[in-house]
């Protein structure tokens, strides 16, 4: 037996989360009534026993040092038994049944720099990838880019002031580690340059049948380059999805200038009112403008008023935008519609408009 | 007649060997297949397929690794790895 | 002494109300060198616009194929700290709860052996350590699993699967999704950590049709709860929405997908035949509303994001599952073990099942499964005659 299989323990799997339950979520579990939402980003959840949960929900730059946790623990054992939880969008929350505790949690979260909200129709935090901080394939940055939108459109997160939810969501390349794909907004990070084949190491890094099948469009043939078996790019045909790169490190495409972010829009999960739907292209390239990438967050925030101000209570960016049509939505941004935002990709004949109901803008 | 779990493993060490030397990759299904391919229905099955190759790798013999999709290869040093 | 970076560029990100990333790196700096350098590279990234990682492929914990993804910097001499860095994956508890006691056990580990950076969490749900040396995995691995934590899933191999926070905090919950996520965790803990699939294969567990974590975008089997029966109704509670400025009429009734509501200005109906379970009416008015109590599951199959021959949205494999029931989760635990066996056979390297059920047609993938087909799976009928017959044996037998 190898040394490191002594004592080994794998396969446990995570902890039984029963054991993390709070006293309260535990008597109440499936139990709970209703719910009402007291202010933006305090929630209290009442069960069929009468109980009384109220939840605290800060936002969080995702990007979490220890020193922080340790400081949301002295929190969570202060106002509430030693528990807490995080949500799908990486909000942290503090439960509690004490109602007075929600307004000293709320001071000493915000004090320490997470504020509260985030609740009902407000843009709570945006789902990201990680960017230049650890990502090999990046064609932007994630914590920045999120950092500068949610400081433009803070008054949404703080506020419930919008017809509806607005959900937010990046992705720093077309790998979509976010599944950014279904957001109301969502900022994805995009290459326009061809990928650099280094030829004289190809081989040893790479099989190239893998490579080849890894372009989506057919772009990539085997091919003998200086004696060396490499890959050839039929240039027209690539559209910088990085797929290569991600399957052969002897294909990078990152660059300073050809590297941003392209805007998409009216995409939705949830069932509620109209089916989901996928976000469509709005603004196909933004060159990269660190650190605050002012060209993002004016399209992002003109996109939300021009929303807010125009749709109807309940109505989701894309069901708005189903309902005034597409030339609406261009003439009211202000965004320059062009060829890109026509599909020519499989299937593309069905985001045609096929029908003679038309708005004149 | 059934292969021993030992007999599996080797056939399979074999063709990753063999495979690295063309510097081609496998995963883990496709070792499963060939190995079913060569020893028949009655020599593997699935299971023991999935049985060889944690063999192989708790023996240390091959490591798990990852290029786009996962692959089975005889340890080696990680191409990106700074000295 | 580590390296004093000026971080201009960064500094920026400091300032403003929402909460800073650059404030943790730089709190992650005080205690940890790994993470200085992180700062001082981060910042040059700034100035370049250009990323500095290589992707690491063969760096693991021993006899497991997934957990950990392998990062190097591309300028390890000016950046030494960092030459390695690291993310370990660790499978989260069910709903992302804690007690404050299992976080700082957590956090000493990650003290000790990384960075001190994470992500509570990562897209996939997991917590995510960001940031260590090879020499550091080993060790970190085996005091995770002695605290009782384990890796989650990276690579061809079922990812950690994630569910809402379900029954645990909430009244729309129509099957329990914590339990329900834990169960196929533990079940499927070889498949998790010995990548053995043709790619990725996701779970997500919501608990209703507002579907909190994206399980139709995202998850190759996506598990959202739905009912049955009717709505429940309270009219006096819907009378106080009303008596409280919610417009019934423009509001609820209008925005009905189904139109299967009536209001009067007194009594709300609602023709619960035709009602498609969408949440909007309870989403409005939860103390007035709520779903029934004859409650399930809808399964679906085949989300992806684009890459690579493009995105889709999961569709109905089974209408109604009662998934809370032992025998029918177990039944549902062997179809998708079925489902897994076809796509292993006959998937290509980097296939999603999503892709492959496109690639050969849903319905030859529901003849290969054993599901019948029935009209709750589609949107409407094919609209071309391009149809495949198939003859039954006779016939072909004759026609030779």
């Amino acid at each position: 037996m190898l040394d490191v299989m002594k004592d080994r323990i794998t396969d446990i799997g995570p902890p039984d989360f029963k054991e993390y339950l709070p006293p309260a979520v535990k008597k109440n579990y499936g139990q709970w009534k209703y719910h009402e939402i007291l202010e933006a980003g305090v929630l209290v959840h009442v069960a069929e026993s009468g109980d009384k949960l109220y939840t605290v929900r800060c936002g969080s730059p995702r990007l979490v040092s220890t020193t922080s946790i340790l400081f949301y623990t002295e929190i969570a054992d202060k106002y509430c038994d030693g528990f807490l939880r995080f949500t799908s969008r990486h909000n942290v929350e503090f439960l509690t049944t004490e109602f007075d505790n929600v307004a000293k949690i709320k001071a000493e979260m915000t004090e320490y720099g997470n504020p509260v909200g985030g609740t009902g129709p407000s843009i709570t935090s945006i789902v990201h990838t990680q960017g230049w901080v650890h990502c090999h394939s990046a064609a932007t940055d994630a914590s920045g880019v999120v950092k500068a939108v949610m400081d433009d459109l803070f008054e949404y997160f703080n506020e419930m002031k919008l017809p509806a939810k607005c959900r937010i969501a990046l992705a720093c390349c077309l790998n979509m580690c976010g599944a950014v794909h279904c957001s109301d907004i969502a900022i994805l990070g995009i290459h326009t340059a061809y990928p650099r084949i280094d030829h004289e190491n190809l081989n040893k890094l790479c099989e190239i049948p893998n490579i080849s099948a890894s372009c989506p469009t057919a772009a990539i043939r085997p091919a003998t380059v200086d004696g060396k078996p490499s890959v050839e790019l039929i240039e027209e045909q690539c559209m910088y999805c990085a797929n290569c790169f991600t399957v052969c490190p002897a294909m990078p495409l990152a660059d300073p200038v050809a590297d941003g972010i392209s805007l998409w829009v009216g995409g939705k999960v949830s069932n509620a009112r109209s089916e989901p739907k996928f976000s469509k292209l709005a603004v196909p390239f933004i060159p990269n403008n660190p650190p605050r990438w002012p060209e993002v967050t004016s399209a992002i925030r003109k996109m939300v008023e021009v929303w807010a101000e125009n749709a109807r209570p309940y109505e989701r960016m894309g069901e708005w935008i189903d309902r005034v049509g597409w030339p609406r939505f261009f003439k009211l941004t202000g965004f320059e519609f062009s060829k890109m935002h026509i599909d020519d990709f499989k299937y593309a004949g069905l985001s045609f408009k096929r029908s003679a109901q038309i708005t004149h803008e | 007649m059934a292969k021993t779990i030992e007999e599996i493993a080797d056939f399979m060490f074999k063709q990753v060997s063999e495979a690295q030397e063309v510097s081609k990759k496998l995963k883990p299904g496709d070792l499963t297949k060939l190995a079913i391919k060569a020893f028949g229905d009655e020599g593997v099955d699935k299971k023991m397929g999935k049985m060889a190759i944690k063999e192989l790798v708790l023996s240390g013999k091959c490591v798990y690794t990852y290029f786009g999709g996962s692959f089975l290869e005889l340890p080696h040093r990680e191409g990106a790895a700074n000295d | 002494m580590p390296k004093e970076y000026k971080t201009p560029m960064l500094d920026e990100l400091e300032k403003g109300p929402w909460p800073s990333f650059v404030k943790e790196i730089k709190l992650a700096a005080k205690k940890n060198v790994m993470s200085n350098d992180l700062l001082g590279l981060l910042e040059r990234s700034y100035n370049e616009r250009l990323g500095h990682w290589k992707h690491g492929g063969i760096v693991g914990v021993f006899g497991y194929g997934g957990g950990v993804i392998g990062r190097y910097t591309d300028l390890p001499e000016e950046y030494p700290e960092i030459s390695h860095f690291h993310t370990l994956r660790i499978n989260q508890p069910s709903g992302w709860f804690y007690t404050t006691e299992a976080l700082r056990t957590l956090c000493d580990i990650w003290d000790r052996h990384g960075s001190g950076l994470t992500n509570m969490h990562g897209s996939t749900g997991d917590i995510i350590f960001l940031g260590t040396k090879t020499d550091e995995l080993e060790p970190i691995f085996k005091e995770l699993t002695e605290a009782g934590f384990d890796l989650g899933g990276s690579g061809s191999d079922m990812r950690t699967p994630s569910c809402c926070v379900g029954p645990g905090r909430c009244e729309w919950a129509c099957y329990d999704t914590l339990q329900r996520c834990y169960d196929i965790t533990m079940k499927y803990q070889d498949e998790l950590h010995r990548p053995a699939f043709p790619y990725k294969w996701k779970f997500k567990f919501s608990g209703c049709p507002n579907d909190c974590v994206a399980a139709i975008a995202r998850a190759d089997i996506s598990i959202i709860g739905t009912w049955k029966d009717d709505i429940k109704m309270d009219q006096a509670e819907v009378k106080k929405y009303a008596e409280n400025g919610v417009d019934i009429f423009n509001d609820v009734v209008l925005n009905c997908p189904a139109k299967c509501m009536k209001y009067d200005g007194d009594k709300l109906e609602i023709n619960n035949n035709d009602c498609r379970r969408c949440m909007h009416c309870i989403n409005v008015m939860p103390k007035a509303l709520r779903p029934g109590d004859d409650k399930g599951a809808i399964v679906l199959i085949g989300a992806k994001a684009p890459i690579v021959e493009g995105a889709l949205l999961s569709s109905v494999l089974i209408p109604f599952l009662n998934i809370d029931d032992d025998e029918e989760f177990e039944d549902f635990c062997d179809l998708v073990e079925e489902m897994q066996d076809v796509w292993c056979e006959e998937g290509k390297n980097r296939e999603r099942v999503g892709e492959f059920i496109q690639r050969v047609g849903m319905g030859n993938f529901l003849e290969a499964v054993g599901v019948e087909p029935i009209p709750e799976m589609i949107a409407y009928p094919r609209d071309n005659p391009y149809i495949f017959f198939e003859m039954d044996e006779d016939e072909e037998e004759e026609e030779e």
